[in-house]
């Protein structure tokens, strides 16, 4: 009877310990998720993809060619199913980078060039932009 | 003696998920701060222009030639400039502002209420980005070349 009590008691103790290890790596990948999930969010890859490209094209001059490794994007997108070659539009000198079909943000450029915005199909990670005088 | 240990272990362990939530919070409430607001770039677009603007005006430390033609009127034209933005905000293609000095002649150019808010101050406040440049003409005179860059742009980047 002694032993057997012992044993319950052992029991419970590693019960306890396991309940705890749990719990602790229960919440610490819940905070882990919420983590990712905001530094990876749609949203927040649209502006700075927006912004970035707009600053690009501002320090750009005619005839150059910029690429741009837009790996997460394509990647959200095509999770979104949105399709990869229409992340990257332009309207006049707005540029608008969107990722899914309720989403997108648009900035603009002062720079008075012309821009062509291209998804790269041979690597399928980057976009390139032809940055060419207006005629 | 061994039920007063197990108590101090429960409570080691209230405290224990106390501290977590605490720290969870903390990082919580950090991450959203952070990304929740958007990314400033104004002082780095009123850079670019002012490097546009210093490009369009002087070429390997000459003056451009055709200085004396330039005014408020034709700047945008003759520089490479295009200060239309997005339809959004109620803005009217009015986030710009450009003061260039050269030689006491003074061409300005975009929302001139803008020179205005140079004087304040905060995260609201656009930033005033002033700079000078030295160049000469053909006949070996020297210029001073003042310019004044302000980008608003107050939603989308504050």
């Amino acid at each position: 009877m002694k032993n057997l009590l012992k044993k319950n008691k052992r029991g419970n103790i590693l019960t306890e310990n396991i309940i705890f290890i749990v719990l602790n790596i229960v919440f610490i990948t819940i905070l882990l998720l919420f983590l990712f999930s905001r530094t990876g969010d749609a949203s927040v890859l649209e502006e700075k993809y927006a912004k970035q490209i707009a600053l690009l094209i501002d320090a750009a001059e005619p005839i150059m060619t910029i690429n741009l490794n837009m790996e997460d994007a394509i990647k959200i997108a095509e999770k979104e199913n949105f399709p990869a070659g229409e992340i990257v539009t332009r309207t006049g000198n707005v540029i608008t980078v969107k990722l899914r079909e309720d989403g997108g943000y648009s900035y603009s450029f002062f720079n008075d060039v012309e821009v062509n915005a291209n998804f790269d199909t041979i690597t399928k990670k980057e976009y390139y932009f032809v940055i060419s005088e207006k005629e | 003696m061994q039920k007063n240990k197990k108590g101090a272990e429960k409570i080691i362990s209230v405290y224990w998920f106390a501290i977590l939530f605490i720290v969870a919070g903390a990082m919580v409430y950090m991450v959203s701060s952070f990304y929740g607001k958007p990314y400033d770039v104004r002082e780095i677009e009123a850079g670019l222009l002012t490097n546009k603007i210093a490009e369009c005006l002087s070429v390997e430390g000459y003056i451009n030639e055709n200085w004396g033609n330039l005014n408020t009127d034709n700047f945008l034209d003759q520089c490479g400039l295009d200060f239309n933005t997005e339809e959004i905000y109620s803005w009217n293609d009015d986030q710009y502002y450009i003061e260039v000095n050269i030689s006491e002649k003074i061409i300005s150019v975009g929302n001139t209420n803008l020179k205005g808010s140079c004087f304040l101050q905060g995260k609201n406040a656009p930033p005033c980005l002033e700079s000078s440049l030295y160049a000469i003409d053909l006949q070996d005179n020297n210029y001073k070349i003042n310019i004044l860059s302000i980008v608003r742009k107050t939603e989308k980047n504050v």
